[in-house]
């Protein structure tokens, strides 16, 4: 039963805390760049906004439009519940939800890409073409990367990965955890949409990727989607915590122990955070058929991860 | 209903209804000569092809699921060896062929609507022939009743293909398919036909008798041409060239058969031979099939993401599938050369699935281009556009159709994808070779391009602004058509949700081809996650929904300052696809061309055009070369026919002296 609730609980805070991480991120940005930046809360405000506002469809759209920001939300949301967070165990869980977790991911963006194509301009059917392109070369670096691991950790689950990594001395990392951090970094920028693969703020037609998707969302719609975009930022570093990182986890049931969890996981998302706004802050985006060059270093980095797992075990 | 379970599940009752199943098949094309002119003697003989379908069906299940075979042998009536055998693993194909036909015969009754008299009577004799020609391949148990039904299912495809007209195009294409199957029936018949010195009659029991005890070079021998005739069957990379044309230019239905079931009667043939037959492979058969599974898949799908007419992207499609369930069996083959049946159990039941998955939604998808087809009389996806508020019933069932053979979540498509990663993760984790772990990135490359090419085909056809008047006018689809496509949908999301109703059995099948395997845990733990993953997906869904305000108000789409956004301002097929065209532009290899008018005048031209074709290079640089050397071998041969009677009795005389060389030396 404790088991059960904190399993809800990092689920919560994995989907609550998402606007804030993207706040923290926007005023750390603001602060690197000698800004005032706005309010940590602010995400808040906005998804808070936009769902107080009248809904605005177009005349082609159709059910598809509608459900989608919907559909999207919910599998975004169940994939949270495979993340482990302050201990290692969570909600849902099998031997190979790697696979269920990425498919469920790959899921959201069908939805979306199919809503974005229904508005009937052309920035939905750019957004959802570029989109496709990300996806077609970020998903298979992210499956390398959980593949050596789960080789490694000799199971198939996020949160026994997470587990295993924690009976492991840390100062005893391998090369294949080396390469596959590095393919993962590259794999999570890619995935969230963030400089230099694409950048959240722009609304120029020649750069935007995600946001030429969603362009024709308003309203509560758009809040869905804007929260779904948030919790799989948050869900990125989550994963990247527990698979890399995720040492000070809770292995014991006790409160303090929890506590300790959550203060070390909120530390190492700042440090994630950090790390971001000072790549958003000092490099450009990339031009579109430049980022193809850059996921394919993810792939060699994955591959080379994945084939170094048979060195290491010998 | 249990009366009527006991009642089948005898086992002499079984007996008797196979011969009415298969002899209420030709007279379906006996009734559909007397139908005549009159719509409700027409609909009767669909519904009675429907209705023995079912009959078919009731039996291969009960047969599937008691594991009691059936078994008929006619030989002491024939002058050659002829013998139904219905095992599980025949039970299992003809439930895959009875199930799959029912749907294509109620949407056959409408499709056909638009023939003319003759035609439509041509059309329903040719079709329930072309089935029980399927139905005899998975039944027979000698090689004389296989390869009678292998043969007819050729020529049966080929009839329903010339339905449609018969101009030089289809001639050619139909002439590239009959030329390659052949090719192919005839790497089959002689794999079948080296065991014939050691088997004692061509039966596929005596053969299993020897098949483990025949010399290494031989089952080597007897495995690279079932590779070769089978493949070539399945439309295996570089062995695909006839599938794409020849599924494009079927009536929908035919196709929606062809590319669902005729490809497996290939799976099933070859896990017959190699799995049943031989049994004990190498592991090098393993990887040879999960090579050529993995080139398929990704050179299937690369083409399918090009292509832009709808039927064609589908056939390419199936190309990738195909190449999965190979995948599969690679492994399985893999994992058994190894000592590791339960592992191979595992990816057995993958590949098994995924031919049952891809049956449902390939079925599906077929079906519905032919009512797009009936509708707009258009394929070019890139005339279609908006049809989703036309024909609302078609564009649901597609898009569960689309996202099942996407592999997302949820659906059936999903299932067997996650049980392909799922083996080949136990294969890497057995640190074997670091093969497998590079395969499920590769694996992973193929689901998400199937994404891509899912997003485009359903949205582009479906949403936004219709591109042509003749999607404008688009009108629904009778309502057979929607019974048909709304079961299979139905079937897509259950296979999805809750894959227990079919893992286990499934297992049951794999247990039988491989000896000392154990319920690989996968299978519980899938059946067992899936459902309550379902569970939570609504619930958040419900989430959502309360968070959504329901109002809205329609407005027209932004369209950036002009006066009203046009059809030809969207995002087209070409469009779409173009970044990952660029991308793999190394496999496409486009020829294209740029000219401007005037030459000189770079600035300021009169017209430019712009082509860019897409030849497969297979065709240059494999199939041009193959016939260039048959035809240059024929020539040569030529010089031999000099039309001289004396010539002829010498080569007759030369023939005898070496025949009795050979038979004394021998």
């Amino acid at each position: 039963m404790t088991n059960f609730i904190v399993n809800a609980v990092q689920l919560l805070i994995l989907l609550l805390a998402a606007p804030l991480l993207r706040g923290v991120i926007g005023k750390l940005k603001a602060i690197i760049q000698k800004r005032q930046g706005a309010s940590v809360w602010r995400p808040y405000a906005d998804l808070w906004k936009l769902l107080h506002k009248e809904e605005l469809t177009p005349k082609t759209a159709t059910f598809v439009f509608q459900a989608a920001p919907m559909i999207g939300f919910a599998v975004t949301v169940v994939a949270a519940a495979f993340l482990p967070l302050l201990h290692p165990g969570a909600l849902l869980g099998l031997d190979g939800d790697i696979f269920l977790f990425v498919y469920l991911l790959a899921m959201s963006r069908f939805v979306i890409s199919l809503g974005a194509l229904d508005g009937g301009s052309a920035f939905g059917g750019m957004g959802s073409s570029r989109e496709a392109l990300i996806a077609a070369l970020a998903e298979a670096p992210l499956l390398l990367v959980l593949t050596a691991l789960a080789i490694l950790a000799k199971t198939g689950s996020l949160s026994e990965i997470a587990r295993w990594t924690i009976a492991q001395n840390f100062f005893d990392v391998s090369t294949v955890h080396i390469l596959a951090f590095a393919a993962m970094a590259i794999v999570a920028v890619a995935e969230t949409g963030r400089i230099p693969v694409d950048n959240p703020t722009t609304h120029l037609e020649l750069t935007m990727i995600h946001e030429a998707m969603v362009l024709e969302y308003s309203g509560p719609s758009l809040a869905l989607i804007e929260w779904s975009q948030a919790i799989k930022l948050h869900l990125m570093a989550a994963l990247m915590i527990g698979l890399f990182s995720p040492w000070g986890m809770a292995t014991g049931g006790s409160l303090l122990g929890l506590a300790a969890a959550f203060g070390f996981f909120a530390l190492k998302v700042l440090c994630l955070a950090l790390a971001l706004s000072v790549i958003e802050s000092s490099v450009a985006k990339l031009r579109m058929y430049a980022v193809p060059d850059f996921l394919r270093v993810a792939s060699a980095l994955g591959i080379l991860a994945v084939i170094f797992t048979a060195i290491t075990r010998r | 209903m249990a009366i009527g379970w006991t009642f089948f599940r005898e086992s002499s009752l079984s007996e008797l209804f196979f011969p009415i199943f298969i002899f209420c098949l030709p007279f379906t094309a006996v009734l559909s000569w007397l139908a005549g002119r009159e719509g409700r003697l027409r609909r009767a003989v669909a519904w009675f092809f429907a209705i023995s379908l079912i009959l078919g069906l009731v039996m291969a299940g009960s047969s599937f699921l008691s594991g009691s075979a059936i078994n008929l042998d006619y030989s002491s009536h024939l002058p050659f060896a002829f013998a139904f055998a219905i095992d599980r693993l025949s039970a299992f194909f003809l439930m895959l062929i009875c199930g799959i036909s029912v749907f294509v015969a109620l949407s056959s009754a409408s499709y056909a609507e638009h023939y003319s008299a003759a035609t439509w009577k041509w059309y329903w004799s040719l079709l329930p022939l072309f089935v029980l020609s399927m139905v005899l391949v998975v039944a027979a148990s000698t090689v004389f009743a296989f390869m009678l039904g292998w043969e007819l299912m050729t020529l049966l495809s080929a009839g329903l293909i010339l339905i449609e007209g018969d101009s030089e195009e289809r001639r050619r294409t139909l002439f590239i398919y009959l030329a390659m199957m052949h090719v192919g029936a005839a790497a089959v018949f002689a794999s079948f036909l080296l065991f014939v010195p050691h088997a004692p009659t061509l039966t596929f029991a005596a053969m299993r008798a020897i098949g483990a005890s025949l010399s290494p070079y031989l089952r080597i021998a007897i495995f690279l041409l079932s590779f070769v005739g089978f493949g070539m069957k399945a439309g295996v990379v570089p062995l695909h060239f006839w599938l794409p044309k020849a599924h494009a230019i079927a009536p929908s239905p035919v196709s929606a058969l062809m590319s669902a079931v005729m490809l497996k009667t290939a799976i099933y043939g070859f896990i017959r031979l190699v799995f049943d037959i031989l049994g004990a492979p190498q592991a090098w058969w393993g990887y040879l099939v999960l090579a050529a599974g993995i080139i398929s898949a990704i050179l299937g799908i690369l083409y399918a993401l090009s292509e832009h007419t709808l039927k064609r992207l589908l056939a390419y499609s199936s190309i990738e599938n195909i190449g999965l369930i190979y995948v599969a069996m690679g492994l399985a083959l893999v994992f058994q050369a190894r000592g590791l049946p339960t592992l191979a159990a595992l990816a057995l039941v993958a590949a098994l699935l995924h031919a049952v998955n891809h049956a449902l939604f390939k079925g599906m998808l077929f079906l519905g281009s032919g009512a797009i087809y009936q509708s707009t009389k258009t394929l070019n996806i890139e005339e279609l556009g908006g049809l989703m508020p036309r024909m609302p019933t078609i564009g649901v069932s597609l898009l569960i159709g689309c996202a099942a053979i996407a592999g997302l979540p949820l659906l059936n498509g999903f299932v067997s994808e996650w049980l392909i990663f799922k083996s080949l993760l136990n294969g890497s984790a057995l640190g074997l070779v670091p093969v497998f772990p590079l395969l499920i990135g590769a694996v992973a490359l193929v689901g998400t391009l199937a994404c891509a090419c899912f997003v485009k085909l359903f949205g582009i056809t479906f949403l936004g602004r219709p591109r042509s008047p003749a999607a404008e006018q688009a009108t629904p689809a009778p309502e057979n058509q929607d019974l048909a496509l709304f079961s299979m949908a139905a079937l897509c999301i259950l296979l999805g949700v809750h894959p227990g109703v079919v893992l286990p059995r499934l297992y049951a099948l794999a247990e039988a081809l491989l000896p000392n395997a154990a319920p690989p845990p996968e299978l519980a733990a899938i059946s067992h996650t899936l459902p309550i993953v379902a569970a939570a997906v609504c619930l958040a869904f419900l989430l959502a929904l309360a968070l959504r305000r329901r109002t809205s108000r329609q407005v027209d789409t932004w369209a950036c300052g002009l006066p009203r956004l046009t059809e030809r301002m969207q995002y087209t097929a070409t469009s779409f696809s173009k970044p990952l065209r660029s991308v793999f532009r190394a496999v496409y290899k486009p020829t294209r061309t740029v000219e401007i008018e005037p030459a000189n005048g770079a600035y300021f031209p009169v017209s430019i055009s712009y082509q860019s074709v897409r030849t497969t290079s297979f065709e240059k640089t494999l199939y041009r070369p193959t016939v260039d050397f048959i035809v240059a071998a024929a020539r040569q041969l030529r010089r031999l026919h000099t039309g001289n009677i004396q010539a002829y009795l010498l080569y007759i005389f030369l023939m005898i002296v070496a025949l009795l060389v050979v038979l004394r030396f021998a």
